[in-house]
């Protein structure tokens, strides 16, 4: 029977140690990370799929027009990942591997990521009120929490337009260039409450930009780490670089729209989400952070959409349907329905297909609307990691 | 010469004033083209060229937008871009590091 003493003991230490014991083994075990390089299977893949590699060069790399005129579809580069390789490369120049290129909104889902790194280590809460990490001079925007920000639910009377729409009504360019720019997160906190925060959706670079800048202060005022953090805690563990995240006037990060790296970089973000928020037998995300941000968010199944709308988690697009929103197919139908993406303005994207061991990285200019499909890219590209 | 593009920049104004939305329901904001135009050039060519390792030929090319009505100028020593319009609206962005990419200084 043994001593009872002694077996109190040991129970006593397996159920302490449990949570530690359970954490690390949810890490996915590979024996290769590429923190430093990723390794290099191009020329194989080249030489067994030559016709795939060719359609896909023949839709993303034509151009069309003069250049000037910015037709079509203008892809600057593409990094294929597969099982932990890249296995297809290819830049336009001037572009190439050692060229940062803008990331645009897939700041987005680092802003995001950012986020979960703060609440991991108890920086920030998701029921934070933005009024307690930052100076807002308007009583009525400290409804807004910082995971209302994370699902685009924050109801601020907001318009999300880009060049060449109504350059006075867009939010957007008025925050970036404009009365804004100067002090980005007070402007944003600054626009009325059109809906209650939690009760709407909609897709919002000053929304981002608002929850960077309460994660960077929360970051400041608990490690003393807010200009620091998103290179100790996230690019540099996983490799990235050459990883720019850029700032307006006020010293707060541009999570909504201006972090710039190689898109070998952007891959590791990407392979990061791939590995549930895990690298190299690490777990630097929470546990379940991932799944939660590649879940459609309560506010998108509920609340009233813009045409268009596509499925979205925390701040990752989703090939998922959502039949309650009329939206009974999944946006990438050629595409496995695991499958979620960063994405950005002029075509920028970064793809995670968990069942298939992808992640594909593509930068661009597509400057006409519409041009550019992803489901259709991301099925050429997917074609190439296909076993023959 | 300088009146007469006092007067094309006050008529570029009126044309703004004019062509705006006129959506009552929808908030517009005070900054017109002529302000938001230099300060993008500044800002996306300061990033373009100290922060992608772009050529100013390309970034020029890349900062192209509607209406194009301003001008730039890079001093590499300060790493700074200086963007004008009509010689009366202006910004200025200068490369900090290679964390922080480029921010407004004005």
């Amino acid at each position: 029977m043994g001593c009872p003493i002694f077996t109190a003991v040991v129970l006593t230490a397996l159920v302490l140690l449990m949570p530690f014991t359970a954490k690390a083994q949810s890490c996915p075990s590979r024996s290769d990370w590429p923190t430093e390089e990723w390794p290099d299977r191009i020329q194989e893949t080249a030489t067994r799929k030559a016709a795939e590699i060719q359609a896909l060069e023949d839709y993303a790399f034509t151009r069309i027009g003069k250049d000037e005129e910015r037709l079509g579809v203008r892809t600057d580069g593409v990094v294929i990942i597969h099982n932990g390789a890249i296995v297809y490369e290819r830049y336009v120049a001037p572009y190439g591997p050692e060229k940062r290129h803008i990331a645009w909104s897939v700041t987005k889902s680092v802003t995001s990521a950012l986020t979960g790194l703060a609440v991991g280590r108890g920086a920030v809460s998701l029921d934070d009120s933005i009024c307690d990490h930052l100076e807002i001079p308007k009583p009525e925007s400290c409804q807004v929490k910082l995971g209302h920000l994370l699902v685009f639910s924050s109801g601020f009377d907001w318009t999300e337009l880009y060049e060449d729409k109504s350059n006075q009504t867009s939010s957007v360019l008025a925050m970036l260039y404009g009365e804004g720019r100067r002090d980005m997160a007070r402007f944003v906190a600054e626009h009325r409450l059109r809906d209650t925060p939690g009760t709407t959706f909609m897709y919002s670079t000053g929304e981002s930009l608002l929850l960077a800048s309460a994660v960077q202060e929360g970051v400041q005022k608990t490690f003393q780490k807010g200009d620091t953090f998103p290179w100790e805690w996230l690019f540099d563990p996983i490799g990235m670089k050459t990883a720019v995240l850029e700032k307006d006037a006020k010293g707060h990060f541009k999570g909504g729209s201006h972090l710039f790296a190689t898109p070998r970089d952007f891959a590791r973000f990407g392979w990061l989400y791939l590995n549930d928020g895990c690298w190299a037998g690490q777990r630097l995300l929470p546990e379940g952070w991932v799944a939660d941000s590649t879940t459609v968010s309560e506010p998108f199944r509920t609340a009233s959409l813009d045409a268009g709308s596509e499925p979205q988690g925390r701040k990752w697009w989703l090939n998922r349907p959502v039949p309650e929103q009329g939206l009974p197919t999944r946006p990438w139908p050629d595409v496995p329905a695991d499958a979620y993406a960063a994405r950005g303005h002029w075509g920028q994207s970064v793809t995670v297909i968990p069942s298939l061991d992808v992640v594909v990285v593509r930068v661009a200019d597509d400057r006409e609307e519409g041009a550019f499909e992803l489901n259709r890219f991301l099925s050429l590209a997917l074609a190439i990691v296909e076993a023959p | 010469m300088k009146t007469w593009m006092t007067a094309g920049a006050l008529g570029a104004c009126l044309l703004v004033a004019a062509c705006a939305d006129p959506d009552a329901e929808q908030r517009t904001y005070a900054n017109s083209d002529l302000e938001l135009s230099p300060s993008y050039r500044a800002a996306e060519v300061c990033s373009c060229i100290f922060v992608m390792g772009q050529d100013e030929d390309f970034c020029n090319r890349w900062t192209v937008a509607n209406p194009n009505v301003s001008t730039f100028r890079v001093d590499h020593e300060k790493k700074t871009v200086e963007s004008s319009a009509f010689m009366m609206w202006g910004a200025r962005a200068k490369f900090v590091d290679e964390k922080t990419g480029c921010v407004f200084e004005d």
